[in-house]
């Protein structure tokens, strides 16, 4: 608390105060980063790992993005750095074309882009670190809630809001990769709860009394999770209704002890993080370059890199045996 | 007010509202050129002083703008419309859907969506004109509907895309030196500036404000010009919903969501009173002006970036700014009162 | 025509869609799901009657969703620090109290108009809390939830003080002269100055009030479940707002009561999970929202047109 209320008073007094702005050359070299949106648990427990990372290498970080999902708002962020002259641009881009005008902009002036969780276009990055693609993700939850029911049934989705790009191309490949492989499972209903959890329990107590015969629900947003969760346990339904979604440890643990949770999926985020500062890191210092096959990045070893694409690795289930040895 | 009169006349300029809005825009400016322009760390100029941000200054706020000109002649006759943001959204997907799904070409499809506006305004105005609703719920209701029927349109999914780059080009290229839009917002201020300053119906708009029923005894067809207000208003906001598309090259079903009270807020800092009557397009500009100065220069200085809050920094002064200018606005009428209840007793 | 036209047009609304449910989709009278539904309501619920009170002395509120936002959090942090329930209730009330009690001091102190005042506190409200909190959730230490009493228990305390809440209400507007003032306030101001209520005075604590009922319901909010999220809340001002004027209350003041705005929102907060029900599609659910606002006002619109015969 401390801590924000002082970053408060310093804005203000620099503000008011009119004092000419802190901003003396130095030599650490500074790395910004964006999330889709900023209070997304998903992005804070990214920054846990970027801040890990900026820590080792000694660099300064900041982090920053929309509060709510909103392309134009990464673009004028995007504007923000460039303004400050940092050494490279980490961004999860929300809406590709729109984004990589600004990153071109970011290039010219000598700024190192790299792309992280979602790519913008090839020619305004140098590199994408590459946590799953959205057939993985998709496929990956389908997969996890066939296993869950026995492969057939009918199941429901709890998506954040009816717009959001991201949402909309995981609901197609899961659409795709349940008429492909399981034809006795039926999505009886998508609702979005507007990445609030209390609507998104309201929806789900709906959906358990409308449709009788439900065996899953799947929250691919990550308040979504806890909300269906909760909504099932009052329902005295644990067990009879599965839940999965993604999200984070911290968020669902308490369900997932409780038995109403399954399974959370998700990209071990903190390592997405970490990562992705690392390979920040490694282009400014030109130690990273196109065509290398391979990447060491501190504690986590070495990483494959395809084309242009570092490769995190597969997507991480969490279930009870082992979300308490994750503390985010 | 009255003894204001009695001054010479550079003094009432002085005194006059818009003169120290646009005191605070200068000084703003100023300040922000001074403190938000820097060569950076990679020895470039950069920031607030640069013509380039200046001219996104202008881009972004085009839209928005645009709002808070067509919400100026409704706030006068006393009236609100909370659906403007929504209708942008609907605008956008219905011009969107017209190109791409109905083989429209661009001009036609444009023409049609500001057709569609109209409707939408007349929609507004149908309800609030001829059945006496308030002005306030029927615009919270279309506030619904608009967005609504945007997403079922789009059932959500849809995002219309790949515009041809000659109409990419009203959002993204200059011409003449400015933005293409910032003429086109131009264009519209000068229009509905000379509407409500220099036409009779602009007169008729402040009366129907201060007093819709002196106003139809005075024999004015006070429905008729207040459907005007609304229609006008939607019309607007589909050419937002235009420079909207062409500046992000997308048309989708949240195009706008929100706007509606950025254009309130500019159009009350402006100077405008919210119970009709008072206020000027000038204040509106200038109000918009403040606004978009004050959110971009904050994100040029660069103590603000590295606080990771630039958006909630600026929200939060803009809401200072508005207490404060309703503040200062409002102390003239606030001791007039007290010196009247003095005399009454 | 009865005067009571609106509220009972309403209710007649609200009856017709419960009994369509019931003809199409009985599995919505389920009782657990039900209770639960009616559970998470019941915090709107307590807003809207100080919202109800606000429309009535002829003003608008359109921060109570931040106020509510700001609440949670702050009552959800007493909470983590391990305050009990009965210290984190009142702080949040004082809390909401506060920030009416600003609201009121421009309002009714300075005679700033409510809708701009609101607007402004509703962004600095918002904006302040993302600065502070970065959107992470917080999570509550057990025995939060349901008082730490089983969950049936828990729901129907909840549920039974929204209701005893709604009743007061409802009785001090009818029967109390304070009540009576605010009607006289929302009516004509001057009037009431005239008659001896002091306008300003009583403007100013419906302000009070509604922010103190902003952080009862936060509160009632809170032990609902395990973990509070920042966002919560968001969008809050318009739902009430909706459901008192679709309930009957003029928005030009003076006119109306809690009873028919209970019912207003009962119909809303029935849209959604009647079209889940009714297996329609989500896209659907805000251009219905917007089609009830406005088919409530135009059949209101349309009777006062009957009544004045054609003279507007």
């Amino acid at each position: 608390m401390n801590h924000h209320v002082s970053r408060f008073l310093l804005s203000a007094t620099l503000l008011f105060a009119g004092l000419p702005a802190v901003f003396a050359a130095e030599a650490k070299l500074m790395i910004a980063m964006m999330p889709k949106s900023k209070g997304n648990a998903y992005f804070i427990s990214c920054k846990h790992g970027a801040d890990r990372a900026a820590k080792e290498l000694g660099f300064e970080l900041l982090f920053d993005g929309p509060t709510d999902s909103n392309a134009a708002k990464q673009n004028e962020i995007v504007e923000n750095w460039i303004t400050l002259g940092v050494d490279v641009i980490t961004v999860a881009a929300e809406n590709k074309q729109g984004i990589s005008t600004a990153l071109r902009k970011a290039q010219k002036q000598g700024i190192k882009v790299i792309t992280f969780d979602a790519d913008a276009l090839p020619d305004a990055r140098s590199f994408f670190v590459n946590q799953a693609t959205p057939q993985g993700i998709a496929s990956g939850l389908m997969d996890e809630a066939a296993r869950l029911c026995g492969a057939e049934g009918e199941f429901a989705i709890i998506s954040a809001t009816l717009t959001a790009g991201n949402q909309r191309e995981w609901l197609k490949y899961i659409d795709q990769r349940l008429a492909e492989k399981y034809p006795k499972m039926k999505l009886v209903a998508v609702r979005p709860c507007d990445d609030l959890k209390d609507k998104a329990q309201s929806e789900a107590t709906a959906l358990m009394s409308a449709n009788p015969g439900l065996k899953l629900l799947m929250a691919i947003c990550s308040p979504g999770v806890p909300g269906a969760a909760e909504a099932v346990k009052q329902a005295g339904k644990t067990g009879q209704v599965k839940v999965i979604g993604l999200g984070l440890p911290s968020e669902n643990r308490r369900y997932v002890h409780e038995g109403v949770t399954d399974s959370v999926m998700l990209w071990k985020t903190e390592d997405l993080g970490y990562l992705t500062i690392y390979a920040a890191a490694a282009v400014a210092r030109d130690e990273l370059k196109p065509g290398a096959t391979s990447f060491k990045a501190g504690s986590l070893g070495t990483f494959e890199i395809k084309g242009d694409n570092i490769l995190l690795g597969q997507p991480f289930i969490f279930n009870r045996s082992n979300i308490d040895q994750f503390d985010f | 007010m009255i003894a204001a009169n009695n001054q010479p006349s550079w003094r009432r300029f002085l005194l006059r509202y818009e003169t120290l809005l646009l005191a605070v825009l200068v000084i703003e400016w100023l300040i922000f050129y001074h403190y938000g322009t820097s060569t950076n760390r990679r020895g470039h100029l950069v920031g607030f002083g640069t013509l380039d941000r200046q001219f996104d200054i202008l881009r972004h706020s085009c839209e928005i703008g645009l709002l808070a000109l067509a919400l100026t002649p409704v706030i006068l006759t006393a009236g609100i419309d909370l659906s403007v943001g929504s209708l942008l959204g609907l605008c956008a997907i219905v011009f969107g859907k017209l190109w791409h799904d109905g083989g429209l070409s661009i001009p036609l499809a444009a023409a049609l969506t500001l057709v569609v506006g109209a409707m939408g305004g007349g929609l507004n105005a149908g309800l609030i004109t001829a059945l006496r609703l308030p002005p306030l719920i029927v615009t919270l209701g279309t506030y619904s509907l608009f967005r609504g029927l945007a997403e079922a349109i789009t059932q959500g999914a849809v995002t219309y895309t790949d515009f041809p780059s000659g109409f990419l080009f009203l959002g993204q290229e200059r011409w003449n030196g400015l933005p293409m839009q910032a003429w086109l917002f131009l264009l519209m201020a000068v229009l509905v500036w000379i509407l409500v300053h220099r036409t009779t119906w602009g007169r008729s708009f402040r009366v129907i404000g201060f007093s819709p029923e002196g106003a139809r005894y005075a024999g004015l067809p006070v429905e008729r010009r207040v459907s005007i207000v609304y229609i006008l208003a939607g019309i607007i906001a589909a050419l937002a919903a235009l420079i909207y598309t062409a500046r992000l090259g997308q048309a989708k079903a949240d195009a706008g969501t929100g706007y509606e009270l950025f254009a309130i807020t500019a159009v009350v800092l402006g100077g405008t009173s919210i119970f009709g009557g008072r206020g000027s397009v000038t204040g509106t500009l200038l109000g918009v002006a403040a606004i978009a100065v004050l959110k971009n220069g904050l994100a040029c200085l660069p103590v603000v970036i590295r606080l990771n809050a630039a958006e909630e920094i600026s929200g939060l002064l803009t809401g200072a700014l508005l207490l404060v200018a309703l503040t200062g606005n409002a102390v003239p009428t606030f001791l007039n009162y007290l010196r009247a209840r003095r005399q009454a007793r | 025509m009865n005067r009571y036209f609106r509220e009972i047009s309403v209710t007649v609304a609200l009856g017709l869609v419960l009994l369509v449910m019931a003809g199409f989709a009985p599995g919505f009278y389920q009782a657990q799901p039900l209770l639960s539904l009616i559970t998470r309501e019941a915090p709107t619920l307590v807003v809207m009657c100080g919202m109800a009170l606000i429309i009535i002395s002829r003003q608008i509120d359109i921060s109570v969703g931040s106020q509510f936002s700001v609440c949670s959090i702050g009552a959800g942090l007493l909470a983590a620090r391990g305050w009990p329930l009965v210290a984190v209730l009142p702080a949040a009330m004082m809390m909401g109290a506060a920030f009416g009690a600003f609201n009121g001091w421009l309002i009714a102190g300075l005679r700033l108009p409510s809708i701009v005042v609101t607007l402004a506190t509703m962004v600095m409200l918002r904006q302040g809390l993302n600065l502070l909190q970065q959107g992470a959730f917080v999570n509550l230490p057990d025995g939060v939830q349901w008082f730490g009493l089983s969950q049936t228990v828990g729901q129907w305390t909840l549920v039974a003080a929204a209701l005893s809440l709604l009743l007061a209400c409802g009785l001090f507007m009818r029967h109390v002269a304070a009540g009576r003032w605010v009607y006289a306030v929302g009516t004509d101001a001057e009037a009431a100055r005239l008659a001896g209520i002091r306008p300003h005075w009583v403007t100013f604590l419906v302000f009070v009030f509604v922010g103190a009922l902003t952080g009862l319901a936060a509160t009632m909010n809170l032990v609902q479940s395990p973990q509070i999220q920042p966002l919560v809340g968001s969008g809050l001002e318009l739902k009430v707002i909706a459901a008192v004027v679709v309930g009957g209350v003029a928005i030009s003041g003076g006119r109306g009561n809690v009873w028919g705005a209970f019912a207003g929102l009962l119909l809303l907060a029935c849209v959604s999970p009647a079209l889940t029900h009714l297996h329609v599609e989500a896209y659907w659910e805000k251009a219905i929202q917007g089609m009830i606002i406005l088919l409530a006002v135009v059949a209101d619109g349309l009777r006062q047109r009957g009544l004045k015969g054609g003279h507007g």
